[in-house]
C-alpha cells in the first residue's frame, strides 16, 4: 500500500507507478464500498475483486429492564465473497438467530410476565451476483428468512455508475419483499405484507482525505403491520418510510486514523419521525485497529401510539398501538471494537456495545400521545470474528 | 426549532456536496488515503447487518443503507 508520501511524488516513475496503482484503488469509490470490508482493493474496481474472502462470526444479544431480564439473541453468522471469470463476483451470508426471553414490558401476551415467553429460530441468507462494467456494476440479489411464524423473501436489482474521473458515483436500486406471517396464537393467520424499496445516492470524493455518501430511500409497503403477540394492536395497513443517510469519512494523516460520521433522517406514514447520528475513530496501531464509537437515536411517537395506562386511548375500530417501539425516545449506544490483521491474510475483531433507551431522552415532539415514561431499556451486543482473505 | 434545525443540515450537506463539485478534482495519484479500509462505507458486512437488524428489531428508523433486505416478526 503506498504511503502518502508515494502520492505526493508526482514526478516521473513514482507518479506514475502511483498512479496506476491507486487510481486501480478506489476507481469507484461506491463500488469499492462494498468490497473493502473484506477483501484487498481490486487491481481494477472496475472488474470483479481479484481476492475472495470468508467470514464467520458469533454475534450475542442481551436486553433488560430494571428487575427484569428481556430477550436475549445468540447467532452464529457466516459470509462469503468469491469472484468468478468474466467479471462477475458472487456474495453470500446467512445467519442463525437463536431467540429467547421476552419483549419489553408493557403490553404483550407472549411477555415472559404473562408467562409464556418467547423462543424463536431464525434462519436468514442471502446472494448477490454484481457483474462489473467498464465504468458501471450491476448487482442482483435475493434474500430469504424464516422463522416460526415469518417467512420473508426478497429480491434486489442495483446499479452504479461512476464519472469518467471516478470521483462520482451515482447508484440506484429497486428491492420487492414479500412477508408471510402465521402467528403461533392463532391471531394473525395467512397474512402477508408487501415492500417495495427505490434509492437512489451519490457517493463523492471531496478531497484526497475526504469523501461524502448520500441516500435517499423510499419504502412503500402494503399488508398487514398489526402485532398479533400484543393483547390490542391495531396499526394502518400502510406504511411508506422515507430515509436520507448521509455518511462522511475523514483521514487523518497525522494520527493514521479516520473519523466515519453518519446522519440519517426518517419519516413515515405512521407520523414517526427520527434522526440518528453516529460517529467512530479508527484508529491505526500497527497490525491493530481500535475504533470507539458513539450513535443517538430519537425518534417522536406514531400517531395512534398510547402510552400508560393501558388501553387509555383505544377505540375500537381506530389504529391503537402501546409498542414501546411506536413511542418517543431517545437512545444512547457507546461501544469499542478491536480487530487484527495478520500478514496471511488472517483477520480476528471484537466488539462490544452497550445500548440505553429512554423516554425522556427523545428530542422530536410531536405524534402519539406518550402518556407517563416507560421503563429505560437496556442491552449490550457483542461480537466476534474470524476472517480470511484468499 | 427542529426544521430549523434540518432546514441547516440540508443546507449544510448541498453546499458541502456542491463545493465538492466545484473543487479541484483529486487526481489518481492521490487516492492512497481514500483506499485505506477503514474509508471505505462498508467495513464489515457481518457487524454491519447484525447492528441494523437489532436496531430494527428494538426502534421504528429504518432504510437508507440499501434496498431489498427482506423482513423478519421481529418488528
Amino acid at each position: 500500500m503506498p504511503t502518502s508520501n508515494d502520492k505526493r511524488d508526482k514526478t516521473g516513475e513514482g507518479r506514475n507507478a502511483a498512479a496506476s496503482l491507486l487510481s486501480a484503488a478506489l476507481a469507484l469509490p461506491g463500488l469499492a464500498a462494498g468490497l473493502a470490508a473484506t477483501t484487498a482493493i481490486p487491481a481494477h474496481a472496475e472488474s470483479a475483486p481479484e481476492q475472495g474472502s470468508v467470514d464467520l462470526k458469533y454475534l450475542y444479544y442481551r436486553d433488560y429492564q430494571p428487575g427484569a431480564e428481556r430477550m436475549r439473541v445468540s447467532a452464529p453468522s457466516f459470509h462469503v465473497l468469491m469472484p468468478l471469470e468474466g467479471n462477475y463476483a458472487l456474495e453470500g451470508s446467512f445467519v442463525l438467530d437463536s431467540i429467547s426471553g421476552a419483549s419489553p414490558l408493557y403490553h404483550n401476551t407472549l411477555s415472559g410476565a404473562s408467562g409464556l415467553g418467547v423462543n424463536d429460530l431464525r434462519k436468514a441468507g442471502d446472494l448477490k451476483l454484481t457483474r462489473y462494467f467498464e465504468r458501471a456494476a450491476v448487482g442482483v440479489g435475493f434474500a430469504y428468512s424464516t422463522e416460526h411464524d415469518y417467512v420473508s423473501r426478497a429480491f434486489n436489482l442495483d446499479v452504479r455508475i461512476a464519472s469518467e474521473n471516478n470521483n462520482t458515483t451515482l447508484a440506484f436500486g429497486v428491492g420487492h419483499a414479500s412477508d408471510d406471517i402465521d402467528s403461533v396464537n392463532f391471531v394473525a393467520r395467512g397474512r402477508s405484507k408487501r415492500t417495495t424499496d427505490m434509492l437512489a445516492g451519490i457517493t463523492q470524493v471531496l478531497t484526497a482525505q475526504d469523501i461524502v455518501q448520500s441516500n435517499l430511500t423510499y419504502s412503500v409497503g402494503r399488508g398487514y403491520y398489526d402485532d398479533p403477540y400484543k393483547a390490542i394492536d391495531v396499526r394502518p395497513d400502510y406504511r411508506d418510510q422515507l430515509a436520507w443517510l448521509t455518511r462522511w469519512n475523514h483521514y487523518v494523516s497525522s494520527l493514521d486514523a479516520t473519523l466515519r460520521l453518519s446522519a440519517r433522517y426518517y419519516r413515515d406514514t405512521f407520523g414517526i419521525r427520527a434522526i440518528t447520528l453516529g460517529t467512530e475513530w479508527v484508529q491505526q496501531v500497527g497490525s491493530w485497529t481500535v475504533t470507539p464509537s458513539l450513535r443517538y437515536t430519537t425518534q417522536s411517537a406514531a400517531d395512534f401510539y398510547y402510552g400508560p395506562p393501558f388501553p387509555v386511548g383505544f377505540v375500537p375500530g381506530q389504529s391503537y398501538s402501546a409498542d414501546q417501539r411506536l413511542s418517543a425516545f431517545g437512545a444512547l449506544t457507546p461501544g469499542i471494537k478491536l480487530g487484527k490483521l495478520f500478514a496471511d491474510g488472517w483477520r480476528v475483531d471484537f466488539k462490544a456495545e452497550y445500548y440505553e433507551q429512554r423516554s425522556n431522552w427523545h428530542s422530536l415532539i410531536g405524534g402519539g400521545n406518550s402518556g407517563t415514561d416507560l421503563l429505560p431499556l437496556k442491552a449490550q451486543f457483542y461480537q466476534v470474528g474470524l476472517g480470511k482473505n484468499f | 426549532m427542529c426544521q430549523s434545525a434540518m432546514q441547516r443540515l440540508l443546507l449544510t450537506a448541498a453546499v458541502l456536496l456542491l463545493s465538492g463539485c466545484a473543487m479541484q478534482p483529486v487526481q489518481p495519484w492521490e487516492k492512497g488515503d481514500l483506499a485505506k479500509p477503514a474509508m471505505s462505507f462498508s467495513v464489515d458486512t457481518l457487524d454491519d447487518h447484525f447492528t441494523q437488524h437489532i436496531y430494527n428489531s428494538k426502534e421504528n428508523a429504518s432504510g437508507g443503507y440499501g434496498v431489498g433486505g427482506g423482513g423478519c416478526g421481529c418488528n
